[in-house]
């Protein structure tokens, strides 16, 4: 016999069917709380953070071809020629923004006796080179002359000038211009197997 | 404050690496090229008239004019020029290089040169059988003169036979260049 207080505040003898719904309550009550998912809130609260990316210009050459030759073709004593794709990708600053792809000899033709671009054994002898099909940008015009003293031009970027995704953009991904380079089959040249000098590109945006 | 705090690092670590998936700015290339033995030539004339001065039978001169450009490679390199008469006078009954109508008769040249190599040494006869040399080169032989290239001279001397028929008469003369 269990004996308990009841709403009144009296103690009563408590039967043995409400001892079952009494266990029955005591139950649910632990099913109800374990079917309940956790972490549901009891209150929502939020809070904000800000996110700032400040977007620069820039530039930067992919990778491209680490040597080209220089072959003849045609009637001898014809000038060496040979390609190059370079692949780059660049952002200028909208209105006021710019930037260029260049190039400059880093290192002259060795062994000697044989082409120089610095001092070549005839005056008309030259490492020349033609620009086409840039994708970003305006590619050089004309024939240009390589220097080991200063750059020459490759490809000029305008303002507002990006890379990949279309509209406003390029759609090529990355951006590729081609080179042909030119060098002069000078008679004084000393017979080698393999003459080598060593191009510099630099890209640059603003 | 955990999970705020490794937002925060992966956004700057996503920016790190998005900078450096655009490349370099800088790259380099090697431009190389094989230089080998080489040669060329050009005709200066046209054509090359061979005349008579006088009335007494004396040889009719002429002289042909060459321009050249050689290189001949560092070790054991070595080169020529040499000219073969390719197609014999005609029409008939004039002069002959391979059967002129008297013994004595026949088509030579001397040789001169300014610039690379080394001119023939004496009066050379032209045949149409064999070739014969004008100018010879030497192991790392180049042209002096770029682009204008050297210059050479063939100088003829062709019999004046009485026996020629009056009339015009051409032969053709091939030069060839060869460099290693």
């Amino acid at each position: 016999m269990i004996i308990r207080r009841n709403r009144n505040g009296n103690m009563a003898k408590v039967s043995g069917r409400q001892r079952t719904i009494t266990r029955w309550r005591r139950y649910g009550l632990c099913l109800l709380l374990v079917l309940v998912p956790r972490g549901l809130p009891a209150t929502t609260k939020t809070a904000t953070q800000t996110l700032q990316a400040v977007v620069s210009a820039e530039g930067g050459l992919f990778s491209f071809p680490n040597s080209v030759s220089l072959t003849k073709t045609g009637s001898t004593f014809s000038t060496f020629s040979g390609s190059l794709t370079i692949q780059y990708g660049a952002r200028t600053t909208q209105s006021s923004g710019g930037g260029s792809i260049t190039v400059e000899a880093s290192a002259d033709f060795t062994p000697a006796g044989g082409p120089s671009i610095a001092s070549p054994p005839s005056s008309g002898d030259a490492l020349q080179y033609t620009c086409s099909g840039a994708t970003l940008g305006t590619a050089c015009s004309g024939t240009q002359t390589v220097s080991t003293k200063s750059s020459s031009s490759v490809v000029t970027l305008a303002a507002s000038e990006c890379t990949g995704g279309g509209g406003s953009c390029s759609s090529a991904s990355p951006n590729t211009v081609s080179l042909t380079f030119t060098l002069t089959d000078d008679p004084k040249y000393k017979t080698a197997s393999t003459y080598s000098a060593t191009l510099t590109f630099t890209i640059s945006a603003t | 404050m955990k999970k705020t705090a490794t937002t925060i690092a992966a956004l700057l670590l996503t920016a790190a690496l998005a900078h450096a998936q655009l490349g370099s700015g800088t790259g380099t290339t090697t431009v190389s090229v094989t230089v080998g033995a080489e040669a060329a030539l050009n005709v200066s004339n046209s054509s090359t008239p061979l005349t008579s001065s006088g009335t007494n039978f004396t040889n009719f001169t002429g002289s042909t004019g060459l321009t050249y450009f050689i290189r001949t490679s560092q070790s054991s390199g070595s080169g020529s020029v040499t000219l073969k008469v390719t197609s014999d006078f005609s029409p008939a009954n004039g002069p002959s290089v391979t059967t002129p109508p008297s013994t004595g008769d026949k088509l030579a040249y001397t040789c001169s040169v300014s610039g690379t190599g080394t001119a023939c040494s004496s009066s050379q006869t032209a045949s149409t059988g064999s070739s014969t040399t004008v100018i010879t080169f030497g192991v790392d032989n180049h042209t002096t003169t770029f682009p204008g290239g050297d210059t050479a001279t063939a100088s003829w001397t062709l019999t004046n036979d009485p026996k020629y028929k009056t009339g015009s008469y051409t032969a053709t003369v091939t030069f060839t260049i060869s460099a290693s």
